[in-house]
Formats: structure tokens, sequence, C-alpha cells
């Protein structure tokens, strides 16, 4: 039977909700008359004024400089530009085969735009990582040796939560001079992230994972002019992204940001406690199940759930019939779930569905019962749907 | 009589399978007119990437996502149940099993029997719905003992020949909304409806082979020094040569294409002898059957007495021929047909009908036919047989 209950949202990997703040902030913008940035004229001037307190307050929240701030469209394309962008200027500088080197657990944003670089002629080394978030250290050094283009490693995975250890990989990377690109889009917000201690070359971010508008994203780029652009046009942002800029979309994002980084401390340990009382619940309720990467150091809002013997796709149905929304593995174009590369390359061979539920502001303490409650019986719709 | 569309009654929660395709798209919308509890469900049957013709099938990713526009405008849920192993094993297994002993296959009957409604219907039955739906042109009376299946009203779609393999106590749990409808009134439905299927065009490729050519799937799935994809003879019913073959899989019988011309009359497939890789050729008499054997038997009524004179329909959009059981077992049933039938073709289905009732069916095993060529007194005609 369908259960009522108010819908909850524990999806927040996905995306996150508008906050308050922000939308206070868009609707200004809305009703501020902004002229395009590009023009001379008062209007003009003032939507660029808007946008360069919006470089201004984002460089800040990330510990960088206002001058290596570009807005892009969102995670992809700042990751796209990063690692594409670099490939190709590297090629333009003479590399006939120009090398990028990943994590084998990057998102499809990095992922694919290294299988790009090798449909163009160049190289991709996937650099072998662990549910424990170890890395292989000596792969990752033999492959720095071959001076690569980039190497991408991401801050924090989206499918498990899984810290990687950026810190000492920008230190390989410095002491290589390669530039050291990270997928942050997962990080902000939920583990300490700042450019002034882990010195990477360049960062992605994006705005609707911290409550910021969908389509809105940033790629710090220390030197911008070692990136080849993925579109031509006006020469906006540095060239780099060319297309006149979304003011209202730079400005909430950069106020989302700023209250995320603000706010990271007390809601990164708000969730922590959340989430484990989650998973220890669950695990206590329900047998044959594990969490992933649950050795390993992870960002506090991410619970990813291998529930053996059950079907994947019923789970998910049967928690949205019960009203919370959660996800398989990552959201993938079919709706189905399915085979993450994450979860494949920490448990080769593993049949188990997963489970991925996140956590943000959306959720309270008093919603951690209902939540367990409906995990466990939509794992024993999906273990009927398997059997 | 209350033939049944499925969709009066009391409010039950249905799942609904959705193709993407209009006919689907008005049977759920005409569930949830009737009051139902409608959740929609899309198969995923096989792995889409890379596959750039997958838009051009209904079962495609285009069809995942127009399926989940319908759903949307019919304020539905939707989900995709990821299918693909039990997909592989009953219906793209079977398919390149039959081909590779000189049968012919019909893969949607594989999978009406086994996937879109058992293994579909079972993630249903955990997501507590009491029946499952589809936009087949079928009816069903409820108002015997025991529910019946019928033909569709629209004789031009009536699609209950790819029914006959419904596990029989799935009957009471079915639901067939267009069945009482022709295609125009569907269309008009969805037209008035405004649902973004309307107007889209029939589907009549095999979902799992989107280039067209079911030989590009059997290359893939067999050695390519199998038998079936070997060159061998073609030969008439004398056993004479008269040609070359590249392969028998390439050849259904009944088929009048790739076997050469410059006779006389044209010739047909009359027989495909897998263990000899022959071809064997012939004019159209010596097609005629006038006794089918089948095997592979299911039910949907008590099984008809020998005498019993029912109607057997040998291939879709053709007419059931009138004909007698001669014997009836656990697995073989043996028809007498009263009047020749033109290329029962052995692993197609032969579904059994009195009137407009679907008994049941079975894959045709064998057919005899007693016409000898007009133009070959001397030899006997042969006996059409398969392994």
């Amino acid at each position: 039977m369908r259960r009522i209950h108010t819908p909850l949202y524990a999806d927040h990997a996905a995306t996150t909700p508008v906050r308050r703040e922000v939308r206070e902030a868009l609707a200004r913008c809305a009703e501020e008359a902004l002229g395009n940035p590009s023009s001379g004229h008062g209007w003009g001037r003032r939507a660029r004024r808007r946008l360069e307190e919006a470089r201004r307050s984002a460089a800040e929240s990330l510990g960088t400089t206002p001058r290596r701030v570009f807005f892009t469209r969102g995670g992809t394309e700042s990751d796209n530009l990063a690692v594409l962008g670099r490939a190709r200027h590297q090629r333009t500088e003479g590399a006939a085969c120009p090398l990028v080197v990943t994590s084998s657990i990057e998102h499809p944003a990095v992922f694919e735009a290294a299988g790009q670089v090798v449909a163009e002629g160049g190289r991709h080394v996937v650099v072998a990582t662990d549910a424990g978030g170890g890395l292989d250290f000596d792969a990752l050094r033999a492959a720095l040796r071959e001076r690569p283009a980039v190497a991408s490693f991401m801050w924090v995975n989206n499918e498990t939560g899984l810290a990687l250890p950026v810190a000492e990989v920008a230190a390989e990377c410095r002491a290589h001079g390669v530039p050291f690109h990270s997928d942050a889009v997962q990080a902000v917000g939920k583990v300490h992230v700042s450019l002034a201690e882990v010195p990477a070359e360049l960062l992605t971010v994006t705005g609707h994972k911290i409550y910021g508008p969908m389509g809105t994203g940033v790629l710090v780029a220390t030197e911008p002019r070692a990136l080849l652009p993925l579109h031509v046009g006006g020469g906006q942002e540095g060239g780099l992204r060319p297309g006149t800029e979304d003011v209202a979309g730079a400005v909430g994002l950069a106020e989302a940001l700023r209250l995320a980084v603000e706010e990271r401390r007390s809601e990164a340990d708000r969730l922590g406690v959340l989430r484990d009382d989650v998973e220890a619940r669950v695990l206590g309720r329900v047998a044959e199940m594990a969490v992933a990467c649950d050795e390993g150091p992870r960002a506090p809002h991410i619970s990813s759930l291998r529930v053996v013997g059950a079907d994947s796709d019923t789970l998910l149905a049967a928690l949205d019939a019960d009203g919370v929304a959660a996800s398989g593995g990552s959201a993938c174009a079919s709706g189905s779930s399915s085979p993450s590369r994450t979860l494949t390359a920490f448990y080769p061979g593993d049949q188990a569905a997963s489970l991925r539920l996140s956590f943000g502001r959306a959720t309270r303490r008093r919603h951690v019962d209902r939540i367990v409650e409906a995990v466990a019986h939509a794992i024993e719709c999906a273990r009927a749907a398997a059997a | 009589m209350r033939a049944g569309n499925g969709t009066a009654g009391r409010r039950r929660r249905i799942l609904v399978a959705m193709s993407g395709g209009v006919d689907s798209s008005v049977a759920a919308a005409r569930l949830v007119e009737a009051g139902h509890e409608v959740i929609g469900a899309t198969m995923k049957t096989f792995c889409y990437s890379g596959t750039p013709a997958s838009a051009k099938t209904c079962c495609g990713l285009d069809g995942i996502q127009d399926a989940r526009r319908v759903a949307d405008e019919l304020g539905i849920p939707h989900y995709v149940f990821d299918v693909e192993d039990e997909f592989t094993r009953d219906v793209i297994d079977d398919f390149v099993h039959e081909y590779s002993r000189g049968r012919t296959p019909n893969p949607c009957v594989r999978c009406n029997s086994n996937t879109k409604f058992r293994d579909l219907f079972k993630r249903g039955r955990a997501l507590g719905c009491h029946g499952v739906a589809s936009g087949h042109y079928a009816r069903l009376d409820r108002t015997a003992d025991q529910p019946r299946l019928l033909r569709g009203l629209d004789p031009a779609k009536d699609q209950s020949y790819f029914l006959w393999g419904l596990p029989a106590g799935l009957l009471g749990k079915l639901h067939f909304p267009v069945g009482e409808l022709d295609k125009a009134a569907v269309r008009e439905r969805a037209r008035a409806l405004g649902l973004v299927t309307a107007d889209k065009p029939e589907s009549q490729e095999i979902c799992f082979v989107p280039t067209g050519n079911y030989r590009d799937l059997l290359g893939k799935r067999l050695l390519p020094t199998h038998p079936a994809l070997s060159p061998g003879p073609l030969v008439d019913w004398t056993g004479r040569i008269v040609g070359r073959h590249d392969g028998y899989s390439g050849f259904t019988v009944g088929q009048r294409k790739g076997i050469g011309g410059g006779r006389p009359e044209a010739w047909f497939v009359l027989e495909i002898r897998p263990e000899t890789r022959e071809v064997v050729v012939g004019p159209r008499e010596m097609l005629d059957a006038t006794r089918i054997v089948m095997g592979g038997l299911n039910w949907l009524a008590t099984p008809p007495p020998p005498g019993a004179r029912i109607q057997v329909q040998i291939r879709y959009r053709a007419p059931a021929l009138a004909c007698r059981v001669e014997a009836c077992g656990a697995d073989r049933l043996e028809l007498a047909m009263e009047a020749p039938a033109k290329a029962a073709t052995p692993g197609q289905s032969g579904v059994l009908f009195d009137g407009d009732r679907v008994l049941g069916g079975g894959r045709i095993a064998h057919a005899r036919g007693e016409a000898a060529p007009a133009c070959a007194t001397t030899s006997s005609p042969p006996t059409r047989r398969t392994a």
C-alpha cells in the first residue's frame, strides 16, 4: 500500500533547491535593469559592476584572486574546459600526443573529456584509486614524469562521498611541473576547499549543488592562456567562455558559494552526525548490506549503500513511491541505474544494488526515522523483485 | 458481455508498460481517466550506448524519454527498469539460438511471454501493483470464471497473435486499455490529450537490432565459423545443387529473396537443414502444408481434445486458418489443415483461436505438405522438418 507522507528530499548530491538568499539576489538582479556587461553605457556599467562583485566574492570564498575566476555555465563545462582546453593547448604548442592523467573514479564530465582527448589523438592514463581513498602514487609519479597536459583528480567523489588526497596529488603535480585540476563540485560547502592551501591550477565549482542556480559554474584557472576555449565568440571571460555573461547567474552562484563556505563547518558537522545515524540504523535493521567507502575519508553528505540481492531500479521506485527522493549510482540519461564506474572500480564483480542517499539543508534530525523506515521498506520490495 | 478494456472496476494500482509509442501512451491515459493509480514503466532491454540508430526503435533512449514525457503530462510516476539480463537470456539468446539451427524466431512473442509481463510485473508487484497493462490491441473478457484473451476489435491492428505465451495465471492481472479502439481513435485520443507521442510513426523493427539487419547481431554473437554463417548449398527438392548461399541463417522458410532467379516460375525456401547447411528451394505449391506440428505449447484455455475444430494463425496479420486437432500431448500438438497453409515456418508462432478467443499457441516445429511440384513428377516432395 502506498503510505502517504510528506515528500522527503535525500538527493542533494544530484542538485539542491535554490536557497532564499540566492533567490533574493537573483530577484535584485532581475529588478535592477542590467545591461550587457560589454556595453559602455550606464546599464552596461551596472551589469559589469555586479559581475565583478560576484567574481571578487567567489575568489574570496575559494581562496584565490578574482583574475583567476572565470564564470562558466556549469560543472561539466568547467571540467571540459580544464581537461580538453589544456590538452588542445598543449597540442598547439607542438605536443603531438597530449596526455591527461585522471583518477579511476572521475565524473563523466572529466572522464569523457579525457576520452575526447584520446579521440583527438592524445592519451589518457588512469591512476587506480581504492575504496579507502588510497591512490597509486607510484603510477601517478610515473605518469607525471611524462609531462601530461593536466592531471585531474576530483576533490570528493559524487557517488560515494570519498575524499581523494588532493593536497598530496597537488604537491606531486607541482613537483613535476604539471597543472593540477580538481573537480570540487561535491566538495565545496562540505569539506574545506581553499586554493590557498591546496595549490590547484584549475578548479571546478558549480552553483546548483550548493543551493545556487542551475547552469552556473566557475573554473578557477591560474594560467588561463594555457587553455584553449571550447567556444568561439566575443571574447568574454577572458576569451575562455565567450558569450554574453549570465550576470544574475554569476551573482547567484557567488552568493551561494559565500554562504556554503561560511556555513561549511557547522553544516558539515551536522550532516556527518545525521549520516552516521542513518547508516548505523539502516545497517542495524537490514542484513546483507554495507556502506561503500566507509573505511575511507568521506565528505559528510553522501551515503552510498550496497544492497545484496536487490533490484536497483525497484529500490529507487519504491523509495519514490514512498515519497523519498534518492538516486542510484549517479543519474544516467536513461533514468535507469547503470553500472557505475566508481563502484565497479572499488568492488569489481559485485552485483549489489547501490543506493545513494545524499543529505543537505532540507534534511533534519526528525527525518531520520522516516528515511530509515523508507529505505528498509524499499530494500524489502527490491529484494522481492530480484527474487 | 463486458469484454474488458480493463479500465473499468474499482481503483487499483496498475503498472503500465510504456514503450514511448502512442499505443502505450494512450493505454496509460485511459487507466488514469478510469481513476486507477497508474505507474508508468519502461524496460531498458539492452545497452544503448554506441548505437546511433537506437532513436529509431520504440525501445531506444528516445522511447524512454518520450514515455517519461507522457507520464509527466499524465501526472503519473515513471520508472525505467533495467531488464537487460533477463531480456538477453530469454529473448536475444533464444533469437540467436533459433537462427543458428535454421529456424525463424519470434522475439516479440518471447518478450511478451517472459520479459514484459512476467519480469516487469515482478517489479510492479514489489511496488504493490495489482496488475500490469500494455498498449496491445487485445481484449480480456472477465465475465467467465477464467479470464479469456480475445482479439483486439480493430482487425487491422489486432495484436493478440503476440500474446499466446503469457503465463495463464497472469491473465486476471492484465489490462489492455486500447484493445477496443482502432488506431485512428488511439491517435485521436493522444492528440486530444496533447501527448507528445500522438503522431509518432509505428515502430516495425526488432528493438535490439538497431541496424535493421539481424545478421549483424548473429555475426556478433556467433563465431564466424558457425555453420549458420558459413556458405552452403542451395538444393532443390530432389537434392540437386542449384546454387550456393552464404549462410542459412539468412533464410526463412517461405522466403523468395536471395535464391536466384532465371526460372519459369518463382522459387521459395522450402526447408533449412542445419546439419548439412542445405537450403532447400522449390516452387510455391510445395510450401503448402496440410499438417502442422507444434511444440513449446502454452495454454490460456483448456487444451482442445483431438477432433476439435479450431483455427490457427501462423503469422502476424494473416488470417487464422481452420484446422482440426489431430493429437494434443504435453508438448506436442498436431493439426490437420482444412485447406493447405502457405509456408508454415519452423520457429514461428502458431496461435490457436476459437473465434476471437486465444486458446494458446506454440512454436511451429515442422509442417508437411502433399502437393508434388508441377515440374517434377519423378521425385517425391520433401518432408519439411528441422532439428
